[in-house]
């Protein structure tokens, strides 16, 4: 039996390439631009950074100018848009500051250790055998160290401040990169593209930096945001118990440092100064959440698999 | 069975001692001489006798090399000497076990109340999936993941314990009450706000893994078959997918435990729950090195123990398992 040719060639030939128009990059972007919840993440994330590295161009308050006459003021009084601490200190002044500080602990050591975990990762992949074995099972000991208690440990080794917050969160950030890197190394190096430079006598150092890097690229941007969404978790936390940042310098963590006690401490008669705690943490969390959403919209837009669905 | 769960026993060992040469290369990293800060801590008992000190190095041998030492600490360590709290002043491994119990109420409470919150929340995410459940859920997921733990501690407290008034704000229990059930009630309620925020927390990450795991089941061929043969949608979902389902999910959570303690140490902390984070807490403020580091030791065991307790639940959940043929 013939079936009827009821479609033109053109109508076919439109069916049978399901592949957008464009090079990689043109389709990445136009998939993270559908992708609603990540351009929430940007643009909240562009936000929250402005605010942190031009904001404190814009007032004439230091983040340690006290104001002893109006300690404890609850947002929008005063003339305090964030309210006071409890040494009359503006709290919003102390947010923008804090939020370079945060998102420079951050953003370094999610740097630093997203590009070890990707050496790491790298040479186990494609080097395989005992150097791969020797890495790995060094991974999967220091993965199995519980995180936070040793982050806090080495904070008393090494002692606290940004730097050495910093090369903590090096130091045990970079483990699940390095995992995530080696697997995708594994299946690439089996690749016939590969197989055909090292046919043409491609030296090692060159497949590997020019043929397999690159499509490490996509997992390895991903985790960077991962990364990045913990090392900010995790400065804030060490700084909220006195470990990470010290004072006076201000991180979104050590801000909530003491407000513990002058919640427990104002009886029910006073106003309980919530804004001390809420505000610096909305701050940690919209941050986190932005950068996350921004990292999920990456893995779909990044991932040639999912390029070709519309 | 038992050869398979012996093999994993056993390839424990060599990971846990690595990780105690990692610990015991941290604690050399300290800075100071041990002698001086035991003089400094207890000046009056100390000797300055040139001779006797010499004798101390040796006894403690402090100039041996690094591996020497090491082998003499994990020895003792071995041997449940785990020496002594320069902040209690006293043996550590009492103080230890004392903590202990107390930190395992707060995270097996938080594990179950996640476990029971985070089941239904993605079973039902994943069968109404892209429905209006499911978005809400994902959405509140990522919530769940970027929220600071200690953020949400300090607003759970505000808002329950100083506000509403529904619970105790810190501690185990109330000073003076007394009857069995009147005391079980009081430490019901100081329990009640750590283990939630801290169970709630999990809830996020956990619904996700579920949700995905079940996902990949309910595309497999022998589900249509169990829907075609006109198995209801609970059983086909509850006993042909779940089950499949479950050998991810169980890796996940069980690989979860040493988080919990990440988050337990800040929970503790705030609600001033006399726990082992608490206590690694006050001994790294203390600069009390022999403390914290043993409790790190003893969290890294719990944490290699519940390694071997998910492959226990895998030989229990998949007869399938075997050396040879890999779990998922």
């Amino acid at each position: 039996m013939v079936l009827p040719l009821k479609k033109s060639v053109e109508e076919l030939e439109e069916e049978s390439s399901p592949l957008p128009i464009g090079t990689y990059w043109q389709l990445v972007r136009r998939k993270f631009l559908r992708h609603r919840l990540a351009l929430f993440g940007l643009i909240a994330l562009s936000c929250v950074v402005c605010l942190s590295v031009f904001g404190p161009m814009f007032t004439s308050r230091a983040y340690d100018e006290m104001d002893l006459l109006n300690r404890f003021k609850p947002p929008l009084s005063a003339g305090y848009l964030f309210g006071t601490d409890e040494l009359g200190r503006d709290v919003f002044v102390r947010i923008m500051y804090g939020g370079r500080i945060s998102l420079f602990v951050g953003l370094t050591s999610s740097l630093l250790s997203t590009s070890i975990g990707l050496l790491v990762g790298l040479l186990s992949g494609y080097l395989g055998g005992i150097v791969d074995r020797l890495l790995m099972r060094f991974v999967d000991v220091m993965l199995s160290i519980p995180l936070f208690p040793i982050l806090l440990i080495l904070t008393m080794v090494f002692g606290s401040g940004v730097k050495n917050t910093i090369l903590v969160l090096t130091v045990f950030g970079w483990m699940g990169v390095s995992r995530l890197v080696r697997g995708v190394v594994l299946s690439l190096r089996e690749n016939e593209y590969v197989m055909a430079a090292r046919v043409l006598g491609t030296s090692k150092l060159k497949i590997l930096f020019k043929h397999i890097l690159p499509n490490v690229m996509p997992i390895t941007i991903v985790s960077l945001t991962l990364n990045l969404s913990y090392a900010i978790l995790a400065e804030s936390s060490l700084s909220y118990l006195g470990l990470g940042i010290q004072p006076p310098t201000p991180s979104w963590g050590n801000m909530l440092q003491r407000a513990m006690n002058y919640i427990l401490a104002t009886g029910l008669e006073k106003v309980v100064p919530w804004w001390l705690v809420f505000f610096p943490g909305f701050m940690i969390f919209i941050t986190v959440l932005s950068v996350n959403f921004l990292g999920d919209g990456l893995r779909d837009a990044l991932d040639p698999r999912f390029v070709s669905e519309s | 069975m038992r050869r398979y769960l012996l093999i994993r026993f056993l390839e424990l060992i060599p990971i846990f001692f690595l990780i105690s040469l990692i610990i015991f290369f941290i604690l050399n990293a300290m800075p100071g001489d041990p002698l001086l800060t035991m003089r400094m801590e207890n000046p009056r008992a100390m000797t300055r006798d040139p001779a006797k000190i010499a004798e101390l190095r040796k006894y403690y041998h402090l100039d041996d090399p690094f591996i020497v030492r090491y082998g003499v600490w994990l020895w003792s360590f071995l041997k449940g000497d785990l020496g002594y709290s320069s902040m209690y002043k006293q043996p550590v491994l009492g103080i230890i076990l004392k903590r202990l119990p107390n930190t395992l109420l707060l995270t097996v409470t938080a594990w179950l109340i996640g476990l029971i919150v985070a089941f239904p929340i993605g079973i039902y995410s994943a069968v109404k999936k892209y429905s209006l459940f499911d978005y809400f859920f994902t959405v509140l997921a990522f919530i769940g993941i970027s929220l600071p733990t200690f953020w949400f501690a300090l607003m759970a407290i505000i808002v329950f314990s100083v506000w509403l008034g529904w619970f105790p704000v810190t501690g185990v229990q109330t000073y003076g009450v007394s009857g069995f059930w009147n005391v079980f009630f009081d430490r019901l309620r100081h329990l009640a706000l750590p283990a939630l925020v801290l169970g709630l927390v999990q809830v996020a990450y956990w619904v996700r893994y579920i949700r995905t795991a079940l996902l990949e089941v309910l595309d497999q061929d022998y589900i249509r078959t169990a829907y075609s043969k006109g198995a209801d949608e609970r059983r086909v979902i509850l006993k042909h997918a779940l089950r499949n389902a479950l050998i991810p999910i169980i890796t996940i959570i069980a690989l979860d435990i040493p988080y919990f303690f990440g988050g337990a140490l800040i929970i503790e902390t705030i609600f001033s729950w006399p726990g082992m984070g608490r206590l690694i807490y006050e001994a790294v403020l203390a600069s009390d090195y022999n403390l914290a580091i043993n409790c790190l030791m003893f969290l890294a065991v719990i944490t290699l123990l519940s390694n071997l307790l998910a492959d226990i639940l895998y030989v229990i959940v998949d007869p399938r398992i075997r050396l040879g043929a890999k779990a998922v």
